[in-house]
């Protein structure tokens, strides 16, 4: 087979299993699972930073900030969050079921999206190009999932991994808008997503001690 | 316009920053250098944005680093009322919050460690607010921003209770997931400024080299881009209906972080939003109108809001939303009156609303109550405080001769002149509504029946003297505005992209 078509059909194999990991990450009912998913997200991220740096070199750097930040610190700030307590989630307000579906809409809506309005989402010249915008679509979708987990998970924990998949979607879309972004930015992007997780758990932790719950919705009612 | 490279600008933020460190790792301070080191930094960087202002009256524009921070009038304005706001929170908190009440309410274990990371966190808070006004770089931009989210979340959540931890988990979540939307805002905007081709991928960064591309910049690119910057610094800014972390963030932090979200942070995000969207405005004229209504809704939806507050931390929270409202729609219609209309509202609630939360935060200091309905008649207890409130309810109310009055009425000309009299009637309405609210507040507060059971004493000089000083301020700037005029022309030129 073509070296290029095959080069391209492994950035789409890899872009596509983002999504499964993403829903994964969404779905799973124990915590621990979850982080597990983010994780193999995390790693899949980086190896598609590897896939699209063979064309813009620049790329291997960022493959780099994101092992380490994306890959090692943030599996390692949730796996010693969730050490030594019950890992079971509080019962989200939508099922499996649904989420499945929208996550497929999603996929559907930004895939076409980014092959045709291209021009307007990532204005640069190699954006137009095919794995780019497939990048750009999985990217979205990637985000629009994590918000969706903030907004449908009750459980706070939960809530930072969606956040998580939302980080992990910005880093991935500046790959097809903005792949000479100069390293100082990229890592000031990445070193904050960092320590938002940190700080986040931290909180998490206290919310956890003061109120013997990590229901987000039970909160109010609970302060009083 | 003289461009002059100088280290200031650089000096400015790194101050804070560097001062911060030792007062949050090195365990062994000492307490006063922890009281003092925030004084003695916000009072340099008040001197230095003093300094930073006389130079951009003068038509000097200063630049550091390649041109990656660059101090305009507009920026020399944001570092002078930050300075000026954290100098006089640094002060309150000398007796606000002392070991002896902290240990009461955390424990004396946990009460020096939570000092330090107060006075050590507040200098990192305020030297990235400063960052973000003195940066020229797009995405810099958006780094300090989340910056000042991370460096006050533990901030916000400082009482560590049930309230403080909700309000803090909220205030990091929200903030974080809103100005996402902000870094895909602006690498689209530096993206589409490469893509032209007429500047250098390192200049494409620079917002200063990005508004001479803009006319290059393809529409869909242009609004869309535009969208995620008002959604993420709207989001930071207070701007209804992405306001939902605020009221929380502010009514639960303790009073001096409350003064310095409500008083400067919230106008820091503005600045954002009005520093990159206002690029934007020639070309997308359209745009000005979209902002303008969003204003409107949020100065409605904010003082609509606090109206049916009992708490009073949450009624200046919800009225800073309203008064956020007047700003952006003094600044979104992008004319010379109204952005000058804009920046003066946006000086004076730094001031009026720094006071009023003081004011609060007194009463609270005192009587340990935050709820209107527990208060009533401590104006004869606490003469000086009652005097300073309402003073501030009617400069925020808008009322001659105090400050809000006139940059009120240049925002409402401002709005009239463009013809937008509907926008003009509304913000005239909700300041009367305003003037409801916080003289309603205070009165049931100071005038109302006294309680025998609170017994209570006026604030210490220290919490009180910054309160004196910022009424005093609020009453110069009424009766003498043209005092803010040579600063507030240059600035409103910034942003003017607009003719009329």
């Amino acid at each position: 087979m073509n070296p290029a078509v095959l080069h391209a059909n492994l950035i789409e194999t890899l872009s596509l299993t983002m999504v499964i990991t993403s829903v994964a990450a969404v779905e799973m009912r124990r915590l621990r699972l979850s982080a597990i998913a983010y994780l193999c997200q995390a790693l899949l991220m980086v190896s598609l930073l590897v896939a699209f740096g063979a064309a813009n070199t620049a790329l291997y750097w960022w493959a780099g900030v994101a092992l380490v930040t994306k890959a090692i610190l943030t599996p390692w700030f949730l796996f010693r969050s969730l050490r030594g307590i019950d890992d079971r989630e509080v019962k989200p307000v939508i099922g499996l079921g649904p989420s499945v579906v929208v996550a497929c809409s999603l996929m559907w809506g930004f895939f076409h999206l980014a092959h045709g309005q291209i021009a307007s989402l990532a204005p640069t010249g190699m954006a137009q190009l095919d794995v780019y915008r497939t990048n750009l679509a999985v990217a979205s979708t990637v985000f629009a999932l994590g918000l969706y987990a903030v907004l449908t998970r009750r459980d706070a924990f939960k809530t930072v991994i969606g956040l998580c998949l939302l980080e992990n979607a910005v880093h991935l879309s500046l790959v097809s808008l903005a792949p000479e972004l100069p390293e100082t930015a990229l890592f000031g992007v990445a070193t904050e997503v960092v320590v938002t997780v940190y700080l986040l758990l931290y909180v998490i932790g206290g919310v956890r001690q003061e109120f013997g719950t990590t229901d987000t919705f039970r909160l109010r009612e609970l302060r009083r | 316009m003289v461009t002059q490279t100088s280290m200031i600008p650089a000096v400015t933020f790194l101050l804070p920053l560097a001062a911060g460190a030792p007062v949050l790792f090195w365990k062994r301070i000492d307490r006063r250098v922890q009281q003092g080191l925030p004084i003695l930094t916000a009072a340099l960087v008040t001197a230095m944005g003093a300094w930073m202002a006389y130079m951009a009256v003068n038509g000097v524009v200063l630049t550091a680093w390649s041109n990656e921070l660059r101090v305009d009038a507009l920026s020399a304005l944001m570092v002078l009322v930050i300075g000026f706001v954290a100098l006089l929170a640094s002060v309150y908190s000398l007796r606000y919050l002392r070991l002896e009440g902290l240990i009461q309410r955390v424990g004396a274990d946990a009460a020096a460690g939570r000092m330090r990371v107060f006075y050590g966190l507040l200098l990192w808070f305020f030297g990235t607010m400063l960052w973000g006004c003195v940066t020229n770089n797009v995405v810099m931009l958006y780094v300090a921003i989340e910056a000042t989210t991370l460096t006050s979340g533990l901030l916000v959540a400082f009482y560590w209770d049930r309230r403080a931890l909700e309000a803090g988990y909220k205030y990091l979540m929200l903030l974080t997931i809103g100005i996402s939307f902000a870094l895909f805002g602006c690498v689209l905007v530096y993206a589409a400024a490469a893509a032209t081709k007429h500047l250098s991928g390192g200049n494409a960064l620079l917002i200063s080299e990005v508004r001479t591309v803009v006319p290059f910049i393809p529409g869909g690119t242009a609004a869309l881009a535009i969208a995620f910057l008002v959604i993420g610094f709207g989001t930071k800014a207070g701007i209804a209906p992405f306001h939902p972390w605020l009221p929380d963030a502010h009514a639960e932090a303790p009073t001096p972080i409350s003064v310095l979200l409500s008083g400067v942070m919230i106008k820091m995000a503005l600045y954002a939003l009005a520093r990159t969207v206002s690029i934007f405005y020639p070309s997308w004229p359209q745009v000005t109108t979209f902002l303008v209504v969003l204003g409107i809704f949020t100065m409605v939806f904010g003082i609509l809001m606090a109206l049916s507050q009992d708490d009073l931390k949450r009624l200046l929270a919800y009225s800073s939303v309203s008064q956020m409202g007047y700003v952006l729609a003094g600044v979104g219609l992008g004319t010379y009156l109204g952005c000058y209309g804009g920046l003066y509202h946006l000086v004076n609630h730094a001031l009026f609303k720094s006071l009023l939360f003081l004011c609060v935060g007194a009463v609270i200091h005192a009587t340990g109550v935050r709820r209107i309905s527990a208060l009533g008649g401590l104006r004869h207890r606490m003469p000086i405080t009652s005097g300073c409130f309402l003073l501030g309810a009617l400069a925020i109310a808008g009322l001659p001769p105090l400050n809000g009055f006139w940059s009120k009425l240049t925002i409402y000309l401002a709005l009239a002149k463009a013809g937008l009299w509907w926008a003009a009637i509304i913000a005239v309405a909700t300041s009367f509504l305003t003037m409801a609210v916080m003289v309603r507040a205070g009165f049931r507060v100071f005038w109302g029946e006294p309680r025998p059971e609170l017994a209570v004493k006026e604030a210490p000089a220290v919490m009180w003297l910054p309160m004196a000083t910022l009424g005093a301020l609020c009453l110069l700037l009424g009766v003498y505005p043209q005092a803010a005029y040579p600063l507030l022309d240059r600035a409103a030129a910034v942003l003017a992209t607009l003719g009329g």
